[in-house]
């Protein structure tokens, strides 16, 4: 149980690591794959990744990339290949999940069973009673969740039930966050409010975050480095150093450039007549 | 006026409407039986006389106040006492099976050797139709309560002990890894997670269970019995008093209703967060 809260933010190096899944369902009974080796997905192939501690790095690639399975392993919900390398929180191996890791899902994955507030208290169970109603307040307040404190998730909207996964997972004070894009579902406006309170928690809780998202803007609003990864087998293609004073301007000619540029990694700008309004998001 | 008109005239009406309409069925069949009970027809015997019958003989269908009156002889007769064994046979063979039933089948649903160990001897068992251990179960423990209690135990125990296994087995694993990310350990999970998750299974279980045991009781009663309200069955039907039948009917059908209304109450309750889901 989370009973501390842990405040020093962590890092994460992680060295040559690699991931394959086995065959599954229909693949492995029809001995054959989109990828003809036998039924085997390869998702990580030999990531080198160095995460200074209080830093924010941001993931994109392709859907199928292995965005999830990175962050997965980190939180220790997933182990590497026998002979993969492996994934180091503060020189030691990941050995399995707990609440020095906290992980927002890419599916918010609130339990139904109970309310709103009793999901943003759920790692904070050891905490005293007052306490820990105050702390649930309070991160309930942050993502602006105040009416709907006692409402059961199933009557939350996509983007509420984000935002409660959000307070949920900073709420037990992890010393890394990793958020699988949690702002996927939100409109624009509510999008752009949450980027800069993400930011904010960030320089304020003083932790390590890695965040995956499909939006360069996003990725270039908030990251200190934004990692670009390739598929079949997901690799590390580019690192970009994001050296933007913050708060930025999401209109300044070096937010642009720099957009440009990681869009042009991205491989979205090879059809400048066509693509242009594609080239968005991923 | 057509009554959509006049219901939308008067929403008041069309509530009330919605709350009567479970009653027209029974309301129907009951002046039904009251009509046909108090017809008569003229006759005449080879005598030439002419008399008044009953269009139905009451030996097969007894006018309403007749079964009234029924009721007042079978109260005079110690009903009560056989209701109240009736009652508390069911309640304490359902707690004994739906207990073990629920801990048996959590075991099993949380670990494989368990399962091993139990499950295949309990699923051949189970093929056994609950009555079937009836003249065994009197042979050991007599004709009184104790062995009915034991045969409601067994009838309520499967079901609560495959639905509890399968609900169990059937929570999400994504549910599991939350419990992860937040720290829980083993008892954790299951107090915090694998429990909620499951309970509208076990639920399944728990009222299907409720349902066979007082079915079980009274059938049980009319085999083989000294007391209770399926003995007094048997009994009625012997002696002819088929007024004394629909009584005991109307009382057998009232205490399922309300076993199965409390089961549903409680569920209803619990799983209050599920009520989003159905609208
Ligand atoms: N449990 C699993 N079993 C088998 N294959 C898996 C499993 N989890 C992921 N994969 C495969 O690994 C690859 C990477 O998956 P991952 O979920 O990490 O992608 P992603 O980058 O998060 O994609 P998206 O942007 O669509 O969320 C995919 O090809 C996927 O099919
Ligand atoms: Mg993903």
């Amino acid at each position: 149980m989370s009973t501390q809260s842990f405040s020093t933010a962590a890092t994460v190096s992680i060295r040559n690591l690699s991931k394959t899944f086995a065959a599954t369902g229909d693949a492995k009974k029809n001995k054959r794959s989109a990828n003809g080796d036998g039924g085997i997905v390869r998702a990580l192939a030999n990531i080198n990744l160095e995460i200074a501690p209080g830093s924010f790095t941001v993931l994109v690639g392709a859907s199928g990339c292995g965005k999830t399975t990175l962050l997965r392993i980190i939180a220790g919900l997933e182990t590497a290949d026998a002979d993969g390398g492996f994934a180091l929180l503060d020189g030691a191996p990941v050995r399995g999940p707990g609440p020095d890791k906290g992980l927002v899902f890419q599916d918010h994955r609130l339990l139904p069973w109970l309310t709103v507030a009793a999901n943003v208290g759920f790692g904070l169970e050891n905490l005293p009673a007052a306490e820990r109603e105050a702390r649930v307040a309070h991160y309930i307040a942050l993502v602006g969740l105040n009416e709907f404190a006692d409402a059961w998730p199933a009557q939350l909207s996509g983007g509420m039930a984000q935002r409660a996964a959000i307070a949920r997972a900073i709420a037990s004070r992890p010393r890394i966050l990793l958020l699988d894009e949690p702002l996927g579902a939100l409109d624009a406006i509510t999008r752009l409010r949450l980027q800069a309170e993400l930011e904010r928690i960030w320089r304020e809780e003083q932790i390590t975050v890695v965040m995956v998202t499909h939006d360069v803007e996003e990725a270039l609003y908030l990251g200190d480095t934004v990692v670009v990864l390739s598929p079949r087998p997901g690799h590390i293609k580019h690192i970009q150093p994001v050296a933007i004073a913050r708060p930025r301007e999401r209109e300044s000619a070096v937010f642009q450039e720099l957009r440009r540029q990681l869009l042009e990694e991205l491989e979205l700008r090879s059809h400048p007549a066509g693509g242009d309004t594609a080239a968005y998001e991923i | 006026m057509n009554p959509k008109t006049l219901f939308s005239f008067f929403p008041k009406w069309r509530t009330l409407a919605r709350r009567a309409l479970p009653f027209l069925l029974p309301a129907t069949v009951f002046a039904l039986w009251l009509y046909i009970t108090g017809t008569t027809v003229t006759e005449t015997n080879v005598n030439g006389e002419t008399f008044e019958t009953p269009l139905i003989n009451p030996l097969f269908l007894p006018h309403p106040l007749t079964v009234l009156a029924g009721f007042g002889e079978l109260w005079r007769d110690q009903l009560w006492l056989d209701f109240r064994i009736s009652t508390i046979t069911v309640l304490r063979g359902y707690v004994a099976g739906a207990t073990i039933g629920f801990t048996t089948g959590a075991a099993c649903g949380l670990s494989r050797n368990v399962e091993s160990a139990l499950a295949p001897t309990f699923n051949t068992l189970r093929q056994v139709p609950g009555l079937a251990w009836l003249p065994l179960l009197i042979l050991w423990f007599g004709a009184g309560a104790s062995g009915k209690t034991v045969l409601i135990g067994l009838a309520v125990f499967f079901p609560v002990f495959l639905n509890t296994l399968q609900a169990i087995r059937g929570v999400g694993h994504e549910y599991i890894e939350v419990g992860h990310i937040f720290g829980y350990g083993r008892l954790g999970l299951l107090r915090r997670i694998v429990l909620p998750a499951a309970l509208p299974g076990i639920f399944v279980g728990l009222r299907y269970g409720a349902g066979v045991a007082w079915a079980v009781l009274v059938v049980a009663e009319m085999l083989g019995a000294r007391r209770g309200l399926g003995f007094l069955l048997m009994r009625s039907q012997e002696m002819m008093h088929t007024n004394h039948l629909f009584v005991l009917i109307f009382l057998i059908g009232g205490v399922g209703f309300s076993l199965d209304y409390a089961l549903r109450r409680v569920e209803r309750h619990l799983l209050r967060w599920k009520r989003g889901f159905e609208g």
